[in-house]
């Protein structure tokens, strides 16, 4: 079941998908009462299309169309969630989320709380050493929810971090800046029986301006670069080298830490980089994208 | 011509034909910016202006060909490429926080053609620290 990138998962996915999606259907119709199947068959057809994971945290599925029907929309907050299944997994968290919803204090602790597939384990190569965080499927600064069993999956940092946090930080801006309210539904995806999720699903929907502001619709990847993990459990190995490129260039790549651009040698700014205040040096191109950065055009 | 942009940790400006974020204080500090000149935009961005005064905004799809060398341009969905040799002035507002992006600011103002100018923080209605660059061509 090891797969760095998955590669044995992503090969089952139309199938895989469907199933899943059957579930995901069964568990917002328990939430909601309301979903009814709507639209569900244009993302079955997207969902089967999604590609491996191959550097970005998140793909675009459904042309970027959150699947909400207009019955759907409200200007009331809420929070659903629903029950784990019979092997303790979370299922969907659905929310409308407005001002209201929002929380007025710092967050407390959720380390007592274990989702399905935790495991305490640290890598150096790992942005703050530990490879798991409890990641919040209706993210905190949303909702407010603290140590929710039923809003907590096990999820790489890349994931929480890289992936699903600058979903959540566009989300809270706009709210906070706008008072309108935004549906928002995230949906872990696990495959089969695994304890661990593939990834999240994750779309939002702002009411009063009819989708202006906010809407999107993705699905963000359960994986960390450079660690191969077993999704039935959640344990993990330090990846092999040549998936993540430890290929040599003639010169270093260097980095700047303020625009995220980062200069190979002969490229225009690459000299003045050197002196810099905001240079971080890579020894790979993968390096400084598996990093957030971008390569400069001249 | 002068440029305004807001942008994300990693220059993303747009996610989805939608901008990352907003803040009211960067909107307010905007029109101070202009002074009472009058301020360029697309359609788009003009909802974010809503109450302003009309004459102190020129709304146009065409913004960019349309502004002399003095009058400054507020860019978020308009792309800049092609109009890159116009611009004399950069302020770029950053949001010091990440958002999915799929449209970035193009230009680098790291590459040597550019110098900075100054630098001011500002304490946003939604942002903690909002950091306001203003860049010169420098040759």
């Amino acid at each position: 079941m090891k797969s760095e990138r998955k590669r044995i998962g992503w090969r089952l996915l139309p199938l895989l998908l469907c199933c899943l999606l059957l579930t995901a259907c069964a568990e917002l119709g328990a939430l909601s009462g309301s979903d009814g199947g709507h639209s569900r068959e244009t993302e079955i057809i997207a969902l089967s299309e999604l590609p491996e994971y191959s550097g970005e945290p998140y793909v675009e599925i459904n042309g970027n169309e959150p699947d909400f029907s207009k019955e759907e929309w409200t200007e009331e907050s809420f929070e659903k969630y629903a029950e784990l299944d019979r092997q303790g997994r979370c299922g969907t968290a659905y929310a409308s989320v407005g001002t209201d919803l929002m929380p007025t204090e710092k967050r407390g602790s959720i380390g007592q709380v274990k989702p399905t597939g935790w495991q305490t384990v640290k890598y150096d190569i790992v942005d703050g050493k530990y490879l798991y965080n409890r990641c919040h499927l209706i993210g905190y600064q949303l909702s407010g929810e603290n140590a929710n069993e039923k809003n907590l999956i096990t999820g790489t940092r890349y994931m929480n971090v890289e992936g699903m946090l600058p979903f959540e930080n566009m989300v809270a801006d706009y709210v906070r800046e706008t008072g309108n309210h935004v549906l928002y539904r995230v949906t872990p995806v696990f495959e089969e029986d695994n304890l661990l999720a593939d990834g999240v699903r994750m779309e939002a929907f702002s009411v009063e301006d009819e989708g202006d502001g906010i809407s999107f619709h993705v699905f963000v990847y359960n994986v960390q670069p450079g660690i191969e993990i077993d999704y039935a459990t959640g344990e993990s190995s330090l990846g092999s080298s040549e998936a993540y490129g430890t290929e040599t260039q003639e010169g270093e790549i260097r980095g700047n830490s303020r625009s995220k651009i980062f200069h190979c040698p002969g490229q225009a700014a690459y000299e003045e980089m050197a002196d810099s205040k905001y240079l971080v040096i890579f020894e790979t191109e993968k390096e400084a994208e598996d990093a957030g950065y971008r390569k400069a055009k001249r | 011509m002068i440029i305004i942009a807001c942008v994300d940790e990693r220059n993303g400006m747009m996610f989805n034909r939608r901008r990352q974020s907003r803040d009211s204080a960067v909107c307010g500090d905007i029109l101070r910016e202009c002074g009472g000149k009058k301020l360029y935009m697309s359609a788009y961005s003009g909802k974010l202006f809503g109450d302003v005064q009309e004459n102190d905004i020129r709304i146009s799809e065409d913004f960019l060909k349309e502004a002399g060398e003095e009058d400054i341009c507020f860019v978020e969905d308009i792309p800049i490429s092609g109009f890159e040799d116009k611009i004399r002035t950069v302020i770029l507002y950053q949001w010091n926080r990440r958002y999915p992006a799929d449209q970035y600011f193009p230009l680098e103002l790291t590459d040597g053609f550019w110098e900075l100018q100054r630098t001011e923080e500002l304490k946003g209605t939604s942002h903690e620290k909002i950091t306001k660059e203003v860049y010169e061509r420098a040759r």
